[in-house]
Parts: C-alpha cells; structure tokens; sequence
C-alpha cells in the first residue's frame, strides 16, 4: 500500500515529529557579531555538568578504601592513566594525564549523550539538539586543542630542538612531517565528527523507515562505536603528544 | 523511497544556509569551554582521586614490605626456635644418658657391697659353725673317755659279780 503512494507516505511521515531529519540546520545565537550554534553548547553544557557532577560525587569524600561512585571514578581514572602511560610513557604522562582524560570523558559522554539521551524530544527553535560531537565545531576544537598540546609539549621538553623531529629518521622525511602537521587534527576532527554524525543519520534513518525495534541493533553498534571513537580520539592525542616528546636523537648519537 | 530520501536531507542542508561544515564561533568558544573543563575537572577529579590512588599504592607497598619483614623475621624466630629445641633435646639426652650411668654405678656399687657384705657374713657364721663343731667335737672327746671307761667298768663289774 506504501509503496503504491511513496510520496503520500514521505509527506505525511515528514510531519511526524520523531521522525523528522535534520541536517546542517543550527538553533543560532548571535553574540555580537559572532555566530553560535546554541544546540552544541546546550547539549555541552549537558555534557560538562555530568561529568562536574560525577567527579564531584567521587572526590568528595574520598576514602582509602573506595566505595560506589568513588570506586566506579577511580576505575576511569586508573583507565585514563593507562590510556596516557600506554602512550606517552611512564616519565612524562603525569602532567597529560588531565587533558588526554578529559578529551576521553567529554567525547565519550558526548557520544553517549547523543545515542542514550532522547535530545530530538526537546523542542527548540531551529535545529535540534544532539551530542555535541557530531557538530564539526566541536571536533575541529577538540583537534585544534590536541595539536597545540602536542607542540607545546615537545617544545616545552626539547626547546627548538624540537624541530629536529622532524629531519629525525632521514632529512628526506621533512615534507611529509610537515603535511602531517596538518593531516593529524583534519583527520581527528573528520574522523569523530563522521562517525557521531553518521551514526546518528543512521539511526535517524532508519528510524523513518521502520520505527520500531529494527533500528535497535544500529543503536546498539552506534553506542559501541562511539566509545570506540572516544578512545581513539584520546589515544591518537596521547600518542601524538608522546611522539612530540620522545627522544630519539640525543640517545642514538650516545651510543 | 531512498532517492527522496537523500534528496530530503540534502534540501534540508541546503536550505538552512547553515550545513554540515558551518565553522563560526562556536569552534573557539568551545575550546575554551574545553580548557576551562580540564582545568574544573584537574581539580576536582585527577588531583584529589590521583592523590587517593597514588597514597594508596603507598599504603600497599609500604604495608607489603612490612609483612614482608615481619615475616622474615618470623621466620628467623621459628628457625630460632627450632635450633634451640635441638639443643634442648640434645642436653636433655646427654643429662638423661649421664643420669642413667650414674644410677648405674650406684646400684652397682650398693649391689657389690651387698654381696661383700653377704659374703662376709657368711663367712663369719661358717667361722662360727665351725668353731662350735670343733667346740662340740672337742667336747664329745672328753667324754667319749669318760663314757667308755662307765662301759667298761659296768661290763667288769658285772662279771666279776657275777
């Protein structure tokens, strides 16, 4: 019957309100003569006081021998710190421990934001809200941030020297570090943005298609994924900003 | 179906003039949004609960080594104890051995006097025995004479009455 009248079928779900579909519309806000997207910052603002709320809870009374939300904290924690010694290595990761953990907990509960909270439901003018990662102004900060953390860390730890990285293997290497300079936060930023976003066109998809319980196991791979995603973005940060810093010079020309 | 459908999402990007790659100043805000989080959540998160963890990988090192020295000390003390319960043994042995011979030689000193004693006696008594046998037949001696001449002198006597 649907398929004898396609176009009746389209028009009339396009009113339905779940099954709406948005793309690249935005809920702006004018600051000056600057230009917001207010959906991103409401669904961030979501996002931060979670987690403010949840570090809150944990290190608020905090015991030696940890207990409900402390205990379930410190296993992030411990999860982080592996995450950043894994990466950058056992003498430096301390000081990066905040912000390669911090990457990972707001992507991560962006993400998870997106795929668990029923944000389409909330009606706002223009737009609609979403996690905040499958907007591409979130993802190129979050990048932009990672690569002016790993400069800062290897001209920090080396001075100048720093630019000796990139002659390290072979002089002949110098273009292409160069180019990778700028590949490392396109390809971050592209590569969390396509995915939240793309999981979430999916679901959405799918969801005007056929509304019920089909699109469940798409949103079961969408959760898996996005944490997938949030672990990668902090992982390739954390091994950037260890690459940054790593010695190779001065130990071969000592042996 | 799904040609509308793309051709839906892609009116609609088109016609909010925003789109997917719409960068304004959402993209800094948002980094300072972040930076301000990292330094809310240092401290608030990583430094208190670091704290926690790195004291309590303290505790544990510091409390391990500890066992770790109290059990080696227990351990000396039980080899301690062992030694000295050999030794004791030892001693106890060597006293219950030396014991043992000299209850030896004492009993049987006591028993050789015993039989000296005995023997003595004995001896003195058969002295005895003897003297009174020789006493007795000294005595008999006598009075065999003295007998023999009333036999004789009843037999004559009789005779020479008769």
């Amino acid at each position: 019957m649907y398929l004898a009248e396609p176009l009746n079928y389209l028009s009339h779900i396009h009113h339905l309100p779940i099954a709406e579909l948005e793309v690249g519309k935005h809920f702006y806000w004018q600051i000056g003569n600057l230009k917001l997207h207010g959906q991103v910052f409401l669904t961030s603002w979501f996002v931060i006081g979670v987690l403010i709320i949840a570090a809150f809870l944990a290190s608020r009374r905090s015991d030696r021998i940890p207990s409900g939300i402390q205990n379930f904290m410190e296993y992030a924690l411990e999860f982080i710190r592996d995450l950043a010694r894994g990466q950058i290595g056992e003498k430096e990761y301390r000081p990066w421990v905040p912000f390669v953990g911090t990457l990972f907990l707001f992507i991560f509960v962006s993400n998870w934001s997106g795929a668990l909270v029923p944000w389409k439901l909330v009606e706002i003018p223009g737009g609609e809200l979403a996690a905040p990662t499958s907007d591409i102004n979130t993802t190129v900060a979050l990048a932009l941030l990672t690569s002016l953390a790993y400069f800062y860390a290897g001209f920090r730890k080396k001075g100048l020297g720093y630019f000796g990285n990139y002659v390290q293997p072979v002089p002949f290497m110098l273009p292409f570090k160069i180019i990778e300079d700028f590949t490392k936060p396109l390809s971050l930023s592209f590569r969390l943005f396509g995915n939240i976003l793309a999981d979430e066109l999916v679901v959405a998809v799918l969801v005007l298609l056929v509304p019920l319980f089909v699109p469940l196991p798409v949103m079961a791979l969408g959760l898996f994924t996005s944490a997938i995603q949030a672990l990668i973005f902090a992982t390739l940060a954390a091994a950037y900003i260890g690459e940054a810093m790593e010695d190779h010079g001065e130990g071969h020309e000592e042996h | 179906m799904f040609h509308s459908l793309i051709l839906l999402v892609a009116e609609a990007a088109t016609e909010s003039g925003g789109g997917l790659f719409d960068l304004d100043a959402t993209l800094p805000l948002m980094a300072i949004q972040f930076l301000i989080l990292v330094a809310v959540l240092n401290a608030l998160f990583y430094k208190p609960l670091g704290k926690v963890l790195d004291d309590r990988d303290a505790y544990i090192r510091g409390t391990q080594a500890e066992a770790k020295e109290r059990l080696m000390k227990a351990q000396e003390l039980a080899r301690q104890f062992e030694r000295e319960l050999a030794d004791t043994r030892r001693e106890a042995q060597t006293t219950i051995a030396t014991a043992q011979a000299e209850a030896e030689k004492i009993s049987a000193e006591k028993v050789a006097a015993a039989q000296q004693e005995a023997q003595t006696q004995r001896e003195q008594v058969q002295a005895e025995l003897d003297q009174q046998k020789a006493e007795a037949m000294q005595s008999l001696e006598q009075q065999v004479d003295a007998l023999s001449q009333q036999i004789l002198q009843k037999l004559l006597g009789g005779v020479s009455l008769g």
